[in-house]
């Protein structure tokens, strides 16, 4: 029986022309209110069209103006005085006096719901969180394609257009780009930054270049510190042809990779080959030169350089601070780690007893190298494990290699015999209090719970400091209040023109990968500052660029793969040596590990309504992950068109594309076929669309609101247009989705219903035809349906550019 | 206890003469009424006899057909159709099959006088293929029609013309939408189609259709035989007239009871009079208006079967069936599998049904599942109102009855299988095993 609302029936609008005016080509039009404001209409047009000429935004999915409304994705809904349910407002037609609202929270609600139901059953990636999160963004799903494949070297390169040490970044990242990866949502994320270690072990001592190196430009850039930031800088500064040279402090070049990161992490001999990559561009290094002490900014550019790249790194420790940090057995961890590389006694003794203060990876190098050494280690920090910044990862293999960790111990006290030598650490124990700034709860004292921990080695691991003693004032460059750097945030320049600045000198002392991202920016922006470019407009460029794209989840449906896990050195096999404790993957294993990338990059990103609706509506999360396999759909993509490729993950059933195709084209190649859930948007019998009568005008692709239809990569032709042999018949003019024939004078305007009676109407007509409007629903007589052919026709097989 | 007997106006009932041929019809008063409006009433006068006797669509919606009829009379645009809805959505229901078997030619009659009233010339009747002996009956009585001169053209020797075309089709649930059986006609898909603008103003091929049950239809020639008066003395005051019905016993493959009834008997009446007789205790709950219907308790098995008051308590007169479940169900299951039906029979034009349903669906499966925390009640009840506001037609209106019901009227089964992961009569089965969480990965 039928199923219907109880609902009053509309007053009808031919009833009483009330309000109705002519306007001054004779359209009846009227006036309503939407949104309060009392807006001017015609006949015959929906509220919808009515609130876009207003400049009303109503979202809408599967409405085009020279489509018949479905109103299937239920977006437009408002609410019309007079109704209880709101009603779409591309099917309902504007009527004089109306009252509508666009906006209200139920609306609000409803719209949010709905892109919540679709997204939950998008089974598609938008775009990859990793690479937004990565500071360098790192094409992250194209290299893990690469290695899957087997291209790693393709792959090394690839990441080394970003990154110029995918190797030693494999082995040391934190790897913040695998918090974020969606397949995470599924299983587990995928071990991102091991793969291109992985890729560019295979080819370190034939390293792929990123670019062509373009031809020398006579300019000379000196850079100060030879770590990530700078020996980044210099490797894409040669790479655009401009003479370097990098002077450096300590005996070899690495900066903190060498002398901050011990070798059981990062093997030297290792990473002093991938840093050949940049002596082979042709960058000059001179050790052993300390900025401050043997040169000055002002020798630089007397000695000819036209622009100076600051990367002297944070060197100096911050110190223990409190009573007795001079005495003897109170360590600085830099130096330490340092002399540890260099094979320089250290102070750390085996069976000695060493308290390590701090929770960041500093203080873990420190522990884990006390431990190797040897030593009895105990590891304190001032709050819990959560607000530790080292990664978990590491933390664990401390505590599995045999340090004790000691939360909430705040360091009051040193304890020195006689001869101010350690004896022990006086402690208080902390709790937790308010958050401070950085959003970390501030420690508190609990009076009372002082106690001492015996020791004879303190490394005071509470992070690190630039030395501010390199640059005095004459240099022109100015110091922030937190001791850093003092450049523009996007372009790196510092108050003096041609001198920038960056990596921990600029940020303070943080992880490789945001080095070498800010010397990756800076070699942009000295590049561009030595083609005299305005560093203004640069520093508004790399803003614009490095902007965080809005990002939200969608459940993605794939069947679990389990993580191929790196395989490690025992812990029993670390005692009493540096061997590096990541064995590395296998290429069978690398393969195995990239292929489970679940290549979220969708290419519409950006272009997708379904995504600017979702962000627009504050959609953070989606209630329905983690279903059966039959809650959601994993369709195959069909690739087999030349033009355009269909991928019905990404479909929402607008049927936009099957109403242009039937309408307006013509070959009605889309349908929509299955029941309940399952029903989606196909083609005939499901056949592929290169065996449908599709014409690849691309229309379909034109009004896809998702990337559910894509144009294929084309080259384009120039055609050439025989005038002599032209009718003017408009055909042309009718069938191109894009408009690109529409507004010439020779042609006739064409209407959407090439099959309709009344097909063109002249410019004259137009103008004199009152009761004519574009968006008028045409009343389409049985006998003049297009009918078409359900057989389906393949086509034989041909080949791509036949 | 209201006069059953006498409420058998368009049902015939076994051992009743029968009404197939055109000759016993005849004799019976048949198609006097379309003589007595072609000759001496006006199509308004026809439309006005329909409006006093307060017809009420017997669709499942109850509006007004001669309000319906008034609006397509009033449309300037011809030509205008009329369309006879016998397609019986819910294959339960039994009322379209047998009045096409039993009394074909009162349909006829009713079709005719309502393409009179409104001005139409061409008619639909729109049927399930599957419905064969009815589809038989109703060919052999429109032929018999077709040679007396009562349908086709020069109806009676007047002016007035009228074909009645009959369109057998299947597609599922939803071709019972009116707005489906005129894309059904065009040759498109199966969809429903946004009302306003409604069929009286914008229908087949875009002109101005009546589209009416055929158990309305049935009911006009009674009402121009004898008159608004007769026709009111039976039925509620809201809603004269009686309402044919298909009742199931609380047993297994019951047999299904086609009864005709006056609207505003009770519950209880009504199951008395189809014959069954079962204690209160041996029942969970009475299932009015068919798969989009409502649970009820068997406490208001005293509630009159009228449009309003079984809206109020939750159900619809929907397709007219009532439904008894024995005392062992489960309500959350039930709702479960109602939901399940529906989400598989939407037809997927507009989010909140197809999607909505079926994730609606998840959640009951989870808690039937045993998995279901306290949150996901609430995650049901938002989405049962979000359902019925987006959606775009009736199917979607009503799918959450089942669970609107059963959560009303049994919230002890719903606790019970959440708090303490246990079925409340001991007859559920795990469904799935991953309940629906939430996730978000990005910061």
């Amino acid at each position: 029986m039928a199923l219907s609302v109880r609902d009053r029936f509309t007053p009808l609008a031919q009833d009483g022309h009330d309000g109705m005016v002519r306007n001054e080509v004779g359209q009846p039009s009227f006036t309503l209110t939407i949104d309060g404001k009392v807006v001017r209409a015609y006949e015959n047009q929906t509220i919808l069209s009515v609130a876009e000429e207003n400049g009303i935004e109503i979202p809408n999915l599967c409405n085009d103006e020279k489509l018949e409304p479905t109103s299937a994705c239920r977006m437009c809904l408002v609410h019309i005085e007079g109704y209880d349910r709101p009603l779409p407002s591309c099917n309902t037609p504007a009527q004089p006096g109306m009252v509508v609202r666009t906006q209200s929270d139920e609306l609000f609600r409803i719209r949010r719901t709905n892109l919540e139901m679709m997204l939950s059953d998008h089974n598609a990636y938008c775009q990859p969180p990793c690479q937004v999160d990565c500071p360098t963004h790192i094409d992250i799903p194209g290299y893990l394609e690469l290695i899957a494949k087997g291209s790693m070297k393709e792959a090394a390169r690839l990441v080394k257009e970003v990154l110029p040490f995918p190797y030693i970044l494999g082995l040391t990242c934190p790897a913040p780009c695998q918090k974020a990866c969606r397949r995470a949502l599924v299983d587990e994320e995928i071990a991102i930054c091991r793969m291109h270690g992985h890729a560019a072990e295979t080819c370190l001592l034939d390293p792929p270049v990123p670019f062509v190196k373009d031809p020398p430009t006579g300019k000379k850039v000196a850079i100060v510190g030879a770590g990530p930031a700078g020996l980044t800088c210099a490797y894409y500064l040669a790479l655009k042809g401009h003479y370097c040279k990098i002077f450096d402090m300590q005996p070899q070049p690495g900066g903190m990779l060498r002398y901050g990161i011990p070798e059981y992490r990062l093997q030297k001999d290792m990473m002093d080959r991938e840093l050949n990559h940049v002596w082979e561009l042709g960058v000059d290094l001179q050790c052993n030169v300390k900025l401050g002490r043997d040169f000055t900014i002002d020798d630089l550019f007397a000695q000819g350089f036209d622009a100076v790249f600051l990367a002297i790194g944070a060197w100096t420790s911050n110190p223990l601070g409190t009573p007795g940090e001079d005495a003897e057995g109170v360590v600085n961890a830099i130096a330490f780690l340092g002399e540890k590389v260099e094979g320089k006694p250290v102070p750390v003794k085996e069976g000695a007893e060493v308290i390590v203060l701090g929770g960041g990876f500093t203080t873990f190098d420190c522990t884990r190298t006390s431990l190797r050494l040897g030593a009895k280690v105990h590891t304190a920090y001032r709050r819990s494990i959560k607000e530790m910044t080292a990664t978990m990862e590491e933390i664990e293999d401390a505590e599995a290699e045999g340090t004790e960790l000691l939360f909430y111990e705040q360091a009051t006290r040193v304890i020195t015999d006689e001869h101010n030598r350690v004896k022990g650490l006086e402690f208080i124990k902390n709790r937790l209090g308010e958050p401070d700034a950085s959003g970390r709860r501030r420690p508190v004292p609990i009076p009372g719970s002082e106690h001492v921990i015996p020791c004879d080695t303190i490394i005071p691991a509470y992070g690190q400091k630039p030395d501010r003693s390199v640059l005095d004032e004459k240099s022109g460059v100015k110091w922030t209040k937190w001791g850093t750097i003092q450049t523009n945030p996007y372009n790196l320049m510092t108050d003096r023109p041609g001198v920038f600045a960056g990596g921990d000198a600029q940020m303070g002392a943080r992880t490789i990968i945001e080095c070498v991202a800010q010397g990756k920016l800076a070699a942009r922006s000295i590049h561009a500052y030595l083609n005299g470019e305005d560093m203004n407009e640069v520093a508004r460029r790399l803003e614009l660029e490095e902007r965080k794209p809005d990002l939200f989840d969608i459940v993605p449906y794939k069947p679990v793969e389990p993580k191929v896990k790196m395989p490690m050195l025992p812990y029993e096999e670390r005692k009493r040596n540096f061997r590096i404790i990541e064995m590395g993957y296998l290429e069978e294993q690398a393969k195995r590990e990239a292929a489970r990338c679940l290549q979220c990059a969708c290419p519409a990103a950006g272009q997708c309504d379904l995504q600017r609706y979702s962000i627009e509506h504050g959609l953070v999360d989606n209630r329905f992950h983690d279903g059966e396999p039959s809650d959601y759909h994993d369709y195959e993509v069909d690739l087999s068109h030349s033009f355009i490729l269909r991928d019905p993950n990404k479909c929402i059933n607008c049927t936009q594309c099957v109403r242009v195709c039937h309408d307006v084209i013509g070959p009605d190649c889309y349908g929509m076929f299955g029941k309940g859930f399952d029903t989606i948007v196909s083609t005939p019998f499901n056949v592929s669309l290169h065996d449908t009568d599709c014409v690849s005008c691309g229309a379909c692709v034109q009004v896809c609101p998702t990337g559910s239809l894509m144009m294929a990569e084309r080259k384009l032709t120039r055609y050439s247009f025989a005038l002599d042999r032209c009718i003017f018949c408009g055909d042309c003019v009718e069938v191109c989705p894009h408009g690109a024939l529409g507004e010439t004078p020779n042609f006739e305007l064409s209407f959407f219903n090439r099959f309709g009676p009344d097909v063109t109407l002249e410019k004259e007509d137009l103008a004199l035809a009152p009761n004519y409007l574009v968006r008028q629903r045409l009343p389409r007589d049985k006998k003049e349906t297009p009918m078409m052919s359900p057989l389906v026709r393949p086509l034989p097989p041909r080949s791509l550019r036949e | 206890m209201p006069e059953f007997d006498s409420a058998y106006r368009v049902l015939r009932r076994r051992g009743e003469p029968d009404l197939r041929s055109l000759q016993s019809y005849r004799q019976q008063g048949g198609y006097s009424a379309l003589e007595r409006a072609l000759h001496e009433q006006t199509p308004e006068q026809v439309i006005q006899l329909v409006s006093d006797a307060r017809l009420r669509g017997r669709g499942g919606a109850g509006r007004l057909t001669g309000e319906k009829w008034r609006i397509v009379r009033r449309q300037q645009e011809t030509p205008k159709y009329v369309i006879c809805n016998a397609y019986d959505a819910d294959p339960r229901s039994w009322a379209a099959r047998s009045l096409l078997e039993r009394n074909p030619h009162q349909v006829i009659e009713g079709i005719l006088l309502a393409a009179y009233a409104v001005g139409a010339t061409e008619a639909y009747l729109m049927t399930r293929s599957l419905f064969r002996e009815g589809i038989e009956a109703l060919q052999q009585a429109l032929n018999e029609a077709l040679e007396a001169g009562l349908v086709g053209r020069s109806i009676l020797g007047t002016t007035f013309h009228c074909t009645i075309n009959v369109f057998g089709f299947d597609i599922g649930f939803i071709g019972g939408e009116e707005t489906v059986q005129i894309a059904v006609i065009k040759g498109r898909r199966g969809m429903p189609e946004q009302r306003p603008p409604y069929p009286a103003i914008y229908g087949l091929w875009d002109k101005p259709t009546a589209i009416n049950s055929l158990e309305t239809l049935a009911n006009v020639p009674l009402i121009v035989r004898e008159g608004p008066e007769v026709f009111r003395r039976l039925g509620s005051e809201a809603t004269p007239g009686t309402k044919v019905l298909t009742v199931y016993d609380a047993v297994p493959d019951a047999e299904p009871r086609v009864i005709e009834v006056p609207f505003g008997a009770t519950l209880r009446e009504i199951l008395r009079h189809a014959g069954i007789r079962r204690p209160d205790s041996e029942l969970r709950a009475v299932v009015v208006g068919g798969a989009e219907g409502g649970a009820l308790p068997v406490s208001l098995l005293d509630l009159p079967f009228d449009f309003d008051p079984l809206e109020e308590a939750g159900a619809i007169v929907g397709s007219g069936v009532i439904e008894l479940l024995p005392a062992q169900t489960c309500m959350v299951a039930w709702a479960m599998e109602r939901t399940r039906y529906l989400s598989n029979e939407s037809c997927g034009k507009c989010v909140p049904c197809r999607i909505g349903v079926k994730r609606m669906t998840g959640v009951l499966e989870g808690i039937v599942s045993d998995l279901g925390v306290r949150s996901d009640l609430d995650l049901l009840d938002e989405l049962a109102g979000y359902v019925p506001d987006g959606s775009l037609c009736g199917f979607g209106i009503h799918a959450p009855n089942a669970y609107k019901t059963a959560r009303r009227y049994w919230p002890e089964h719903f606790q019970m299988h959440i708090e303490e992961q246990q079925c409340p009569t001991g007859t559920c089965l795990p469904v799935r095993s991953h309940r629906f969480v939430t996730k978000h990965v990005l910061p």
